[in-house]
């Protein structure tokens, strides 16, 4: 049963991946769509990095993950937002997140 | 003769160049991901799965949310047709990087089309995006190298947990999930200065942070829609604004 369980698994994932690949589809995005669409990966990207920083219980405030995440996000903003190289914002800023988190387990 | 050879050994060198630079972009994201690799390695041992179907899981879904959703799933005893829902919503985003890669692909025979489309993940969709963004063209290669270069560290990283089990699950709390973050701000806030991308990424990460606790499986896509759809209609009033006050 597992088996069936992993082949529909990789069936639905692949369709999902694939669809828009086949020609089978006869179909072409217009200027309206291809503008639309030339906003997805901002979007995507952000909905789903915003919510391991930004927590949200339903109920109650919003909280953050940490003051970790948080200054090493914004360091990652400004620098992004100054065109930095992503390679270098990536370090910089995972260097930042690390050394935090160690000064925190140091100083508590 | 001389000038031939040069030339070969300059394309040469550009192609282990981009081949290169399509494994730094991926790193940092593939890094980040070990701990759900492993996690999802070890929990499927757990959920009754042997050794090879946790590990063929990982090799046919390649899918991290989804197979660890539905792991948990059939843990707590649901029937494979929740399953099989909770997959496709989860994995519906694809949709939208398919379509958006559709014009790049069109043109591609058959077997790049399918090997692309097989590896296209999150991580290799922001990834890609980022070059063609830069090199103002999509490189098939560099989408697949990065591809690839994920494929490897997901099936590691699962295998490490099936063989480790969950006493190494504790990785979890290490903070890796920060290098997700970083390059993904790196990957959007460059472009922020155009209004319309500011409201897509406020919009679009307002509506994820407060559908998260009630939608687990589908909000990352409605958030991606409503990012769209806000910025889609800005850059039109915006258009039109600029229109009546030049005429």
């Amino acid at each position: 049963m597992t088996w069936l369980l992993l082949l529909g698994m990789a069936l639905i994932t692949f369709v999902n991946r694939y669809l828009f690949f086949s020609t089978a589809i006869y179909y072409s995005p217009g200027v309206r769509l291809r503008r639309f669409l030339s906003y997805s990966s901002y979007s995507v990207l952000t909905a789903i990095w915003a919510p391991i920083i930004f927590r949200f219980d339903g109920q109650s405030q919003l909280q953050f993950a940490g003051i970790d995440y948080l200054l090493a996000a914004v360091l990652a903003g400004l620098l992004s937002f100054y065109r930095v190289a992503s390679i270098i914002v990536v370090v910089l800023s995972t260097a930042l997140f690390f050394l935090i988190r160690y000064y925190l387990s140091w100083s508590l | 003769m001389f000038q031939l050879r040069s030339h070969e050994s300059a394309s040469d060198s550009a192609r282990q160049s981009l081949t290169r630079q399509a494994i730094l972009d991926t790193i940092p994201l593939s890094i980040a991901v070990i701990p759900w690799g492993m996690l999802t390695g070890a929990l499927a041992i757990e959920a009754g799965f042997s050794a090879f179907q946790a590990q063929l899981m990982s090799l046919i879904v390649f899918a991290g949310a989804a197979q660890l959703s539905a792991i948990t799933l059939l843990t707590a005893g649901s029937s494979f047709s929740s399953i099989f829902a909770s997959t496709f919503v989860i994995s519906s985003r694809h949709l939208l990087y398919s379509i958006t890669f559709r014009q790049h692909v069109e043109a591609l025979p058959l077997s790049s089309r399918l090997v692309i489309g097989f590896l296209l993940t999150d991580e290799m969709f922001a990834v890609s995006e980022a070059h063609s963004n830069r090199s103002r063209s999509f490189s098939p290669k560099f989408a697949i190298v990065s591809g690839v270069t994920f494929y490897l560290f997901w099936n590691l990283a699962t295998l490490l947990g099936i063989i480790a089990g969950e006493y190494f699950v504790k990785l979890d709390s290490l903070g890796l999930d920060f290098a997700i973050v970083a390059t993904f701000i790196a990957m959007t806030f460059a472009e922020l200065r155009r209004y319309p991308v500011l409201i897509a990424v406020l919009m679009s990460g307002l509506t994820a942070v407060l559908l998260k606790p009630i939608l687990a499986d589908s909000y990352i896509i409605i958030a991606a829609l409503v990012g769209m759809f806000s910025a889609y209609i800005f850059a039109d009033v915006q258009a039109s604004q600029d229109q009546q006050a030049s005429s």
